[in-house]
């Protein structure tokens, strides 16, 4: 077989998934964990997933923000995690030594070591999906549709709007009182 | 050779790639899944997003169905103790080992996760042994729930899915989202869809379902049942209600003002194992629903073919035992030798597993091989739904056909199996007839004694103050817990 015909492109272009970033809406989450069953089954039975559990009463998936400077990066002594064209961070499994220090390093806590075989286990958006157009894994098994992958730009969009109307609403209130 | 990128679909790098769908049965939604092969291989999971029942989301227990067709340790052969053996020899040893017990000696289980065609031939098996010794065997706390459920009420109506999505009120009795997460894109739909819409739980426990609730009502664990009969204006003493359940009688009549309110309402029970009568809780939910208008009822169990299996058998074979008789017959030492169709069931059901060290000679159908099998244990692979078909009835009443994903290698479904037992031809075409009939008869129901109902009710003493359960979404499935996931979390593999 050609390997033509089995790799798709070495970079996919920024434009392929429009800059888009894995979104949780905190009040629809309902802790069933089953996007961290589903990256575990979809990455060869290890979750690059983290569970936070918040003061006992919720447990959210952190998921790696991909930042644009990513800190983990600029921390990692052996260049394992590289930014690619895409904006997607990505950690190469051969080169990472699990000296932990992307995950001190991580503004956002969403790094863990992974203990069993000693590395820092990196979301990596579900790439092989990505490539053929379907979401995430842990999206798409979101069984309470909490989890959204939207462009950055329609969530800022959205976030500006939500902040308006509670504005809005906050002056209103404010006024009456 | 070209750089291995992540940027690379798995699919194309296989030679006939191909995806096709299916059912989850680890619970009775009946959720769809999908799977990616490569010819008549299962090599990964996918998500059916055009499944109506669950779009596209699957919960975590869901993901486990790709290791029935992918495990290296399914049993795909006959075993006799720990010897791989063939069919005939398996067969033949079944067959002699049997000859040596009285009919009435020997007793028969089926797993609730079972098909429908399954219990009509299990009927046809007992029938033919001699022995009244068959009962469904699942979760105690479903059968308990499915004995509720037959209880007639006039009137009283299933709800389906669509309709639990309509609906302006929930009223909900336990955990429903540890037994079955993909119904919370249902609850959330209820709760965010109009502004006034209620969701109402009944639970002690501050458990994930209570976190969409707009009225948690934490009774006292163990008194669902009468806070349910409360609402449901059952003749009781309300100082005695509030007294059982802890709930003061203002906070009994919000709720109940709330949810007949509300132009269509749907009653959800999750049968709970915690000391809780599941079958009241499963009446009083018939009883409160057609009190007020438009209100239907659900519940939801952890077999996923619980109505059907004890629908067809209690037409198919009446007067069979049930599962806790059953148990109770093996202890008094009535049966010696036991057939265990479904699987797993001795593994998944402790109770059952630990009586059967004690029996003569075992028969079982299941995935995997029991590691600590007696010399006298006869081992056969059982195909599941995903390579063997069948015909389920799920909670909301509707029937399924699974296609089957990959062709069963070694392994036979139950109802193969008990034909070879039987030494007959499996019509496949008649048997499914047969069981059509059975299911369209309906739920065979059982007039409820008032005065017996009300003393149940009395008698539900709040137990002791305990502390909250460990919430987990993997139940006690023995099943589940042999799987990489299961395994990986509870650190066996580390």
């Amino acid at each position: 077989m050609e390997q033509a015909d089995v790799r798709i492109d070495s970079a996919v272009p920024r434009e392929r998934f429009n800059n888009k970033r894995i979104y949780l809406n905190l009040d629809l989450c309902c802790g069933c964990q089953s996007c961290a069953a589903a990256c575990c089954y979809g990455h060869f039975i290890q979750s690059l997933l983290a569970h936070a559990a918040v003061s006992g009463d919720a447990d959210l998936p952190l998921h790696c923000q991909q930042c644009d400077q990513p800190a983990c990066a600029a921390a990692c002594p052996n260049d394992a995690m590289k930014t690619m064209a895409d904006g997607i961070v990505l950690r190469s499994q051969f080169k990472c030594v699990g000296c932990s220090s992307c995950t001190l390093a991580c503004p956002f806590g969403v790094e863990h070591i992974y203990l069993t075989r000693h590395i820092v286990p990196k979301c990596d958006l579900c790439v092989d999906r990505l490539a053929e157009g379907e979401l995430p894994r842990c999206v798409q098994s979101c069984t309470s549709g909490a989890l959204t992958f939207e462009a950055i730009d329609d969530q800022a969009a959205l976030g500006k709007k939500q902040l308006a109307s509670a504005r809005l609403i906050s002056n209103a209130v404010g006024r009456r009182r | 050779m070209g750089r291995v990128s992540p940027y690379v679909s798995r699919m194309k790098q296989w030679t006939d790639p191909k995806i096709r769908k299916s059912l989850c049965l680890f619970c009775s939604l009946g959720c769809g899944v999908a799977f990616r092969c490569n010819g008549d291989q299962a090599k990964e999971l996918d998500y059916d997003k055009e499944n109506p029942v669950c779009n596209g989301a699957l919960c975590p227990r869901g993901h486990y169905n790709i290791e029935l067709l992918t495990h290296p340790g399914r049993l795909m052969e006959p075993m006799i103790g720990r010897r791989r053996v063939g069919w005939s020899e398996a067969l033949a040893f079944f067959h002699q080992e049997l000859k040596l017990f009285r009919p009435e000696e020997i007793g028969l289980v089926l797993s609730t996760n079972a098909s429908c065609e399954d219990a009509c031939l299990a009927a046809r098996l007992a029938k033919l042994i001699g022995t009244d010794k068959l009962a469904a065997a699942g979760e105690p706390a479903d059968l308990e729930a499915y004995r509720g459920y037959q209880y007639g009420v006039p009137g009283a109506q299933l709800a389906k899915l669509e309709e639990i999505d309509n609906s302006e009120a929930l009223l909900i009795a336990g955990d429903l989202l540890v037994r079955s997460p993909v119904l919370s894109q249902r609850i959330n739909k209820v709760k965010y869809g109009k502004r006034g819409n209620k969701i109402i739980v009944i639970d002690p426990n501050k458990t994930h379902t209570a976190w969409f609730a707009t009225t948690h009502l934490r009774n006292k664990p163990g008194t669902e049942a009468l806070v349910l009969a409360a609402l449901a204006g059952a003749d009781l003493d309300p100082a005695l209600i509030a007294e059982r359940t802890g709930l003061s009688p203002a906070a009994l009549a919000a709720a109940a003002r709330d949810f007949n309110a509300a132009a269509t309402g749907t009653i959800i029970v999750a049968p709970g194992a915690n000391k809780q009568r599941n079958d009241l809780l499963v009446y009083f939910a018939k009883l409160l629903s057609i009190g007020l208008p438009n209100k239907k009822f659900i519940s939801f169990y952890s077999g996923g073919n619980t109505l059907g299996v004890n629908t067809v058998l209690d037409r198919e074979a009446e007067g069979h035992a049930s599962y806790a008789e059953l148990l109770g017959k093996i202890d008094s030492g009535e049966i010696k030798a036991m057939i265990m169709l479904g699987e797993d069931l001795a593994p998944a059901h402790p109770e059952l597993g630990n009586k059967i060290r004690h029996l003569k000679f075992v028969a079982r159908s299941a995935h995997f091989p029991q590691a600590d099998a007696y010399e006298t244990t006869v081992q056969l692979p059982l195909a599941s739904q995903l390579d063997g078909g069948g015909s389920y009835q799920l909670a909301d009443g509707s029937k399924e056909e699974p296609v089957p994903v990959t062709p069963k290698a070694g392994a036979k479904t139950n109802a193969e199996i008990m034909a070879l037992i039987m030494n007959t031809e499996l019509d496949v075409g008649k048997l499914k007839t047969e069981m059509a009939a059975s299911l369209a008869g309906g739920i065979k129901t059982v007039n409820a004694d008032p005065g017996e109902i009300m003393d149940g009710c009395r008698a539900i003493v709040a137990g002791a103050d305990r502390p909250d359960e460990q919430i987990t979404h993997f139940g006690n499935n023995d099943l589940v817990k042999r799987f990489f996931w299961f395994r990986l979390k509870a650190g066996e593999l580390s």
